[in-house]
């Protein structure tokens, strides 16, 4: 009789695994809390489209390309875009070091306040690479859930970062349909 | 029985002409030629080949577009614009209608090679200061400098093309309304330009594919511009330049804070003129003159290099690279010394281009190490330099050429679109120096500084190779490198243009850092290291070096060659 218990308990859990797991991990309740603060992991031209579609989804936002701690006044999510682009770091006058240094402050203070952290990769497979996976690596550990586009992740790179620190993640076609899952993850 | 007879007679007669003449005309024709596909690795050196004619240009419809021309019996010059409307359909991030540019053209016929300038020119209320500390121009508007490449193209065509208007402007607005795949290329700069084409052309424009940059493979439609390209075809480039275009694009230029008349538009006209002539071994080139420094400064670099044994150094070799980068240093120097617009200042063409002066700068450059000092110029990179504009090669089968080089300067431009017109407007006027000093001091009607090169090579009084790039002001140091690739270093031409390439240069007098593609050999980077030069790596084919296009003659063969770079989306197109 106990073994047969066991069987079946072991089965609905199976069961379970099998049917369920997307949805464990896209979790279609909402996460985070508004207002958010959008900035970006690599001063990537993408920071722009995270903006737009939180303009779009009715979020109450406020993009800063060189936030500081400083800018969480207020702040319930940030919003962190990663992906390096050697052209906006130039044009902001930073160098990898400094980025790195940039983010790690901010989401120090982000996690002393207890301010979430929603991780978006909207550059697909473009916006990979060494200096780009140097800040993924870094940065979307951090992320409560992560939304990417599924170009960026052909090679499970950020899947396996979600999967091994538990992290929930959407992954889209593309940057258009960013749009439902983040308006999804708002209360 | 003898009209039957004589009707079979008859009926096998002119069954018997019919057939010779059927046939007669496709004997004597040249065999067609079995042309092998591209390799899948885009990068794999590839060689376009044709017989009777070919257009190499930065997208292979456009490319395509050119070759029917050819084929429907146009002339180099009709393939050429019809070419770089095409361009404007398939590629307008680089060049198209809101920009300009420069073409050489050797006319067979006559055995004569000229120059059409068709260079913006800066609008006649131009302020005297339109940089900010950073070296940006803001507000966007002022940026714009009067679109001139229809006014180029069409004048080519008027004077040596034998086609219309409208029939050179069909392809490209079938283009325009059919639409094309996005490609990799395209969605990357698409992406990479996002703030500007939101800020200024807004999240409806066409540039944009519905509020967000384009992905590779989606459908890249541009109606407006096929609307526009439909009512310059019918009422002519007057339309343009005086016309109701003319006032969408004074608006938008003035919306943004720019200050162009419609007086400045009308005013504009091409100018045509001799090209300049170097030497390099046996060859003899042919380039464009200043307001442009591209043609200049490789005379200059071939000059200079003539008298080193790079062949025996060796392709990718220290010494090569380390004597080149040297000579681009003086070379920059006299590039921000002495270069602008020949009609506001007096440029010593002759004496740069000249071997005496070339052996002057040989005799100053160390073999193994830097010079603690270079010839003072201030020429400096600016944050936001980047690859940009287009090329186009074109040869028919009378011989005739045409190398163009064209653009709206960085990609897409300002990002400014006329209302309702699909196409760009180029922000040029970053070409002029902040230095009010500077012979390329910005000014009323003045046309900022280029680095373009379009030329056309001979060998022993033969066309023998077609080239010109994009890339800013790496175009004339990728263009030296390409001839010295195939002249010195026995590449083929493909082979050529996607070899790895190098640049630096210096400012107030300091030597800059030598960028390479990260292809070069370990060895080769430690050893510059240890001449002191500072190295920067780019990716392994960067089109911050440009997107080169080039065709090769081989008269002993009978064969065109066609060479299309893989740093952009280069497309070869040959019959």
């Amino acid at each position: 009789m106990k073994k047969i218990t066991l069987a079946a308990l072991i089965l609905l859990v199976l069961l379970i695994l099998v049917i369920f797991p997307q949805e464990r991990k896209e979790s279609s309740s909402p996460l985070f809390e508004q207002p958010l603060l959008i900035t970006s992991a690599g001063q990537n031209a993408e920071i722009l489209m995270a903006s737009v579609l939180a303009k779009r989804a009715g979020l109450d936002s406020k993009l800063s390309k060189i936030a500081t701690p400083k800018d969480l006044v207020n702040i319930k999510t940030i919003v962190l875009v990663l992906g390096a682009s050697s052209k906006g770091l130039g044009a902001a006058g930073l160098d990898m070091t400094k980025e790195k240094e940039r983010v790690n402050l901010l989401i120090e203070e982000a996690q002393k306040k207890t301010v979430p952290l929603l991780c978006l990769h909207l550059g697909g497979e473009a916006r990979r690479g060494p200096l780009s996976d140097e800040l993924i690596s870094a940065f979307l550990p951090f992320a409560k859930m992560a939304i990417v586009v599924k170009s960026g992740n052909k090679d499970g790179f950020l899947s396996g970062i979600c999967e091994k620190h538990d992290i929930a993640l959407v992954e889209v076609e593309k940057t258009a349909d960013v749009l439902t899952p983040l308006k999804d993850a708002f209360k | 029985m003898r009209k039957k007879k004589a009707l079979f007679i008859k009926n096998a007669i002119f069954s018997l002409i019919t057939s010779l003449l059927l046939v007669f005309p496709f004997s004597c024709r040249p065999r067609e030629i079995e042309i092998p596909e591209p390799p899948s690795d885009r990068h794999q050196p590839y060689n376009f080949v044709g017989r009777r004619g070919m257009v190499v240009a930065a997208h292979h419809l456009a490319a395509k577009a050119g070759l029917e021309m050819l084929k429907k019996g146009g002339n180099a010059i009709d393939a050429m614009v019809t070419t770089a409307f095409a361009l404007n359909a398939s590629e307008p991030f680089a060049s198209g209608i809101g920009g300009g540019g420069f073409m050489i053209i050797y006319l067979a016929s006559e055995n004569r090679v000229t120059v059409v300038d068709f260079r913006e020119k800066a609008p006649s209320r131009v302020p005297r200061e339109i940089f900010n500390d950073e070296g940006r121009i803001k507000p966007d508007g002022l940026a714009v400098a009067v679109p001139s490449a229809l006014a180029g193209w069409v004048y080519s065509l008027k004077k040596y093309g034998t086609k219309s208007l409208t029939d050179v402007t069909q392809e490209a607005i079938r283009i325009a309304e059919n639409g094309f795949e996005v490609s990799q290329t395209f969605s990357r700069i698409n992406k990479d330009q996002y703030e500007k084409i939101l800020t200024n052309a807004g999240e409806g424009t066409c540039y944009l594919n519905k509020g967000f940059p384009y992905e590779p493979g989606d459908l890249f439609r541009n109606p407006e511009l096929a609307s526009t390209l439909k009512l310059i075809a019918s009422k002519g480039i007057d339309e343009f330049y005086k016309g109701e275009i003319a006032q969408k694009v004074v608006k938008a230029v003035n919306e943004k804070g720019g200050v162009m008349d419609l007086k400045d538009l009308a005013l504009y006209k091409p100018v045509e003129h001799p090209p300049l002539k170097g030497i390099y071994k046996d060859y003899t080139l042919f380039t464009i003159p200043p307001p442009s420094s591209g043609g200049v400064h490789m005379i200059q670099l071939l000059n200079i290099i003539e008298n080193w044994p790079v062949r025996k150094w060796g392709r990718n070799s220290s010494p090569y690279i380390h004597h080149f980068c040297e000579a681009l240093r003086f070379v920059f120097a006299d590039r921000s010394r002495y270069l602008g617009d020949p009609d506001f200042i007096k440029i010593p063409v002759e004496e740069l281009i000249s071997k005496k002066y070339a052996k002057q700068i040989v005799s100053q450059i160390k073999p193994n190490s830097l010079l603690d000092v270079y010839p003072f110029g201030r020429f400096d990179e600016r944050k936001n330099d980047q690859g940009n504009t287009s090329h186009v090669c074109v040869i028919d089968k009378k011989g005739n050429i045409v190398s163009l080089t064209h653009s709206i300067n960085h990609f897409f431009g300002t990002g400014i679109v006329p209302e309702n017109t699909g196409f760009l407007l180029n922000n040029i006027m970053y070409d002029f120096s902040d230095d009010p000093s500077s012979p390329n001091a910005l000014g009323p009607y003045r046309r900022p500084l280029s680095s373009m090169g379009p030329l056309i090579m001979f060998k022993k009084d033969k066309p023998f190779l077609i080239l010109g790039s994009p890339g800013g002001t790496r175009i004339f140091s990728s263009l030296t490198q390409i001839i010295i690739n195939i002249i010195d270093f026995n590449m083929s031409l493909d082979e050529a243009i996607e070899a790895p390439r190098f640049f630096t240069y210096s400012s107030e007098g300091k030597a800059r850092s030598i960028s390479l593609e990260s292809r070069f050999p370990e060895k080769t980077i430690e050893t510059l290291k240890n001449m002191g030069h500072s190295i920067r790596i780019r990716e392994a084919f960067d089109k911050y070096f440009g997107g080169s296009q080039g065709i090769l003659i081989l008269e002993d063969k009978k064969l065109i060659l066609g060479g299309a770079d893989s740093r952009r989306d280069g497309y070869g197109a040959g019959y």
